[in-house]
């Protein structure tokens, strides 16, 4: 649950209903396309997990945004500070900062963290790297080589620079089965903490005391 | 000293005092002639071989390596822990003969010095050449994270070298008696003092607690792991002395010392025996507890693509280097130092097992289980580092008294002992 002793300003979370999500990946082309991600770099993936066998199988299907855990080893092993917790609850990166030690990728445990190896779409549509999202609200202008984020770390911030302009995570708005809810897990009375507290929720790897502030109903 | 090398030495310039201490050549050659041909020719060869994959990856980054996002480090990790562990070793040895007093290894004293602060040289190179913004690598020292080892390790490997430097500097002019030996030896001890904590704790022991502290991966968090580091360590710096002691012996056209070989294998035995045991308990907890994650790890390191590594570098190549030096092989120098050749390469094994199966099994089920090994690139990096490494260490020992014998041994021809 929210973080009881931060009262101040919103602390976001996200719970993800697993009966309404039907596997069409659309998070993840939504967010491809929000955040410009290059090849080899999705924020936001849906893991199939097939159990059982032929033909008594079960199939279940788990997006996998970042966590932006309350307790996040990520945030721990990063040897100069560049991902910190936000006070709006979001674990985000300073790509200005990072060094590319790929540390944080080793300690996440849930794979929510890619590395920028500069690839590039350029060649396959015109003006790939022309534009890049603006991420933490900050403008990078086109992708170019040496330039950050190549050589950093990346991974899902919940659209943060959506959220400023008052706009849900482009996963949420775009989920065709309405199964994506998000919102203030500080505030007892929004969609998300009511969803989050019901008897539904779980949590990833729960085990590992991570806190993520992504809930699921089972 | 005891044991003399065996081949007669003929001093050639009058043992006149030099001026500075930069200005000073060796008494006796690093290599013969012939030899520093064959040696200079390959290690440039290698060099050049491996200077377009170095320079390839500076331009392309970190993508001309098999690495991806969800294998994040591979075989320039592992030499780098791998490094760390020669350093940190070679550099406990000498502490052997300057903090605890154990003088029989004195004659290899300064090349343990020399490798140790080498090792960390290629050590950095190595990391420094994984990350992704090479161009960033000294805000490490600007920005500090106290809940990140990696962070606290920047800063242990800058002291240690600071510090090795030092005792090397001391331990040279000891050498060359221009400085009181009491004093050197008072001045080597407190380095060492310092260091020896510095390198379990700090530098080797701070290096495992990178891998200890990760969670998300199995069979790399846990207490032991920091154990483990040191002791391979000690291994992989014994070997590493006996190896340049000999060869450095052989190639300077000298008889390489038995005695003193036979004595550092008893260091290396210790040690080894030591080793298997931590890896016994490391594998066999896991598997009594039927824990799941590190079950599989186990199965990719003993059953999988990478069995290789672990049943003929980490197993079968230390196995047979006990059994050398346990058995009456151990009466040649020759055989003594297959052995430790054997435990330098089986250590390699070691720490690749530590870096890649890992990082094998996807964390989230439903992930695809990652299949790396290393690129012709990252190959030919390694291959240009190491051989970097072993021309640093060469032509430091070409310029300084790093291979002389003691010269306690023929102090009547240098009288030039300053107070
Ligand atoms: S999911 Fe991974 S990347 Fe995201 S906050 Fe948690 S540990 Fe960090
Ligand atoms: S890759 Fe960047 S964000 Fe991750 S631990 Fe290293 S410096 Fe920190």
């Amino acid at each position: 649950m929210a973080n009881p002793t931060k009262t101040e300003g919103p602390r976001w979370g996200m719970v993800i209903d697993l009966q309404k999500c039907v596997g069409c990946d659309s998070c993840t082309v939504a967010c491809k396309a929000e955040n410009r991600t290059p090849p080899g770099v999705s924020y936001n993936v849906v893991v199939e997990e097939e159990t059982g066998t032929y033909p008594n199988v079960r199939r279940i299907n788990i997006p996998r945004p970042c966590m932006q855990c309350d307790v996040p080893p990520c945030v721990t092993v990063c040897p100069v500070n560049a991902t910190y917790k936000h006070d709006n609850g979001i674990v985000v990166i300073d790509a200005d900062r990072c060094i590319g030690c790929r540390y944080c990728i080793t300690a996440c445990p849930y794979g929510a963290r890619s590395f920028d190896f500069g690839e590039s779409y350029a060649g396959e549509w015109d003006g790939a790297d022309a534009l890049q999202s603006p991420e933490y609200g900050v403008d990078r202008g086109s992708r170019e080589t040496w330039k950050a984020p190549i050589g950093t770390v990346r991974k899902c911030n919940f659209c943060m620079h959506r959220l400023e302009r008052g706009e849900e995570p482009a996963c949420c708005e775009t989920c065709i089965g309405d199964a994506r809810y998000f919102g203030d897990l500080n505030d007892p009375n929004s969609v998300v903490s009511k969803l989050a507290a019901s008897p539904r929720a779980f949590r990833l790897k729960e085990e590992l005391g991570t806190e993520p502030r992504v809930y699921y109903l089972r | 000293m005891s044991t003399a090398t065996t081949t007669p030495r003929t001093p050639t310039q009058s043992p006149a005092k030099p001026k500075h201490w930069w200005s000073y050549a060796p008494h006796e050659p690093f290599l013969t002639r012939r030899n520093r041909v064959l040696w200079y020719g390959f290690l440039l060869l290698v060099l050049a071989i491996g200077a377009w994959p170095v320079l390839n990856r500076l331009i392309n980054g970190v993508a001309v390596t098999d690495l991806t996002s969800q294998m994040p480090w591979g075989a320039w990790v592992a030499f780098y822990i791998y490094f760390v562990g020669l350093s940190a070793g070679a550099f406990l040895l000498s502490s052997l003969i300057y903090v605890f007093g154990m003088h029989q290894f004195e004659k290899i004293g300064r090349a343990a010095l020399l490798s140790a602060i080498v090792s960390m040289g290629v050590a950095l190179a190595f990391i420094g050449l994984d990350l992704g913004r090479v161009d960033r690598a000294l805000i490490t020292l600007v920005y500090f994270h106290w809940t990140s080892p990696l962070s606290w390790e920047v800063r242990f490997y800058t002291m240690y070298v600071v510090l090795l430097t030092a005792e090397l500097v001391f331990a040279l002019m000891l050498q060359r008696r221009t400085m009181a030996p009491a004093k050197a030896h008072t001045w080597m001890r407190i380095l060492g003092i310092v260091g020896v904590p510095l390198a379990i704790f700090g530098v080797h022991g701070g290096t495992g607690t990178i891998f200890a502290v990760v969670k998300a991966r199995g069979m790399w968090f846990g207490g032991l792991f920091p154990i483990v580091f040191v002791v391979s360590a000690v291994v992989s710096g014994t070997a590493l002395v006996m190896a340049i002691h000999y060869w450095q012996a052989r190639g300077a056209g000298k008889r390489p010392d038995t005695k003193l070989m036979q004595q550092l294998s008893v260091v290396l035995i210790g040690a080894i025996f030591v080793d298997l045991g931590l890896m016994f308990y490391e594998f066999i907890v896991p598997i009594l507890s039927f824990e799941h994650h590190d079950k599989s790890i186990m199965a990719i390191m003993a059953l999988g693509p990478y069995a290789w590594s672990f049943w003929v570098f980490q197993i079968g190549f230390l196995v047979a280097a006990l059994v050398i030096c346990m058995s009456p092989l151990k009466r040649s120098a020759g055989w003594l130092v297959t052995a430790a050749m054997l435990v330098v390469v089986g250590i390699l094994g070691v720490r690749f097992n530590i870096v890649v199966p890992p990082l094998v099994p996807p964390v989230i089920e439903g992930y695809p289980v990652n299949d790396y090994f290393p690129t012709l690139t990252e190959w030919l990096v390694c291959a240009f580092l190491c051989a970097g490494g072993a021309l640093a260490y060469s032509l430091v020992s070409e310029w300084q008294p790093i291979h002389d014998p003691d010269p306690d041994e023929h102090v009547d021809e240098h009288e030039e002992v300053a107070a």
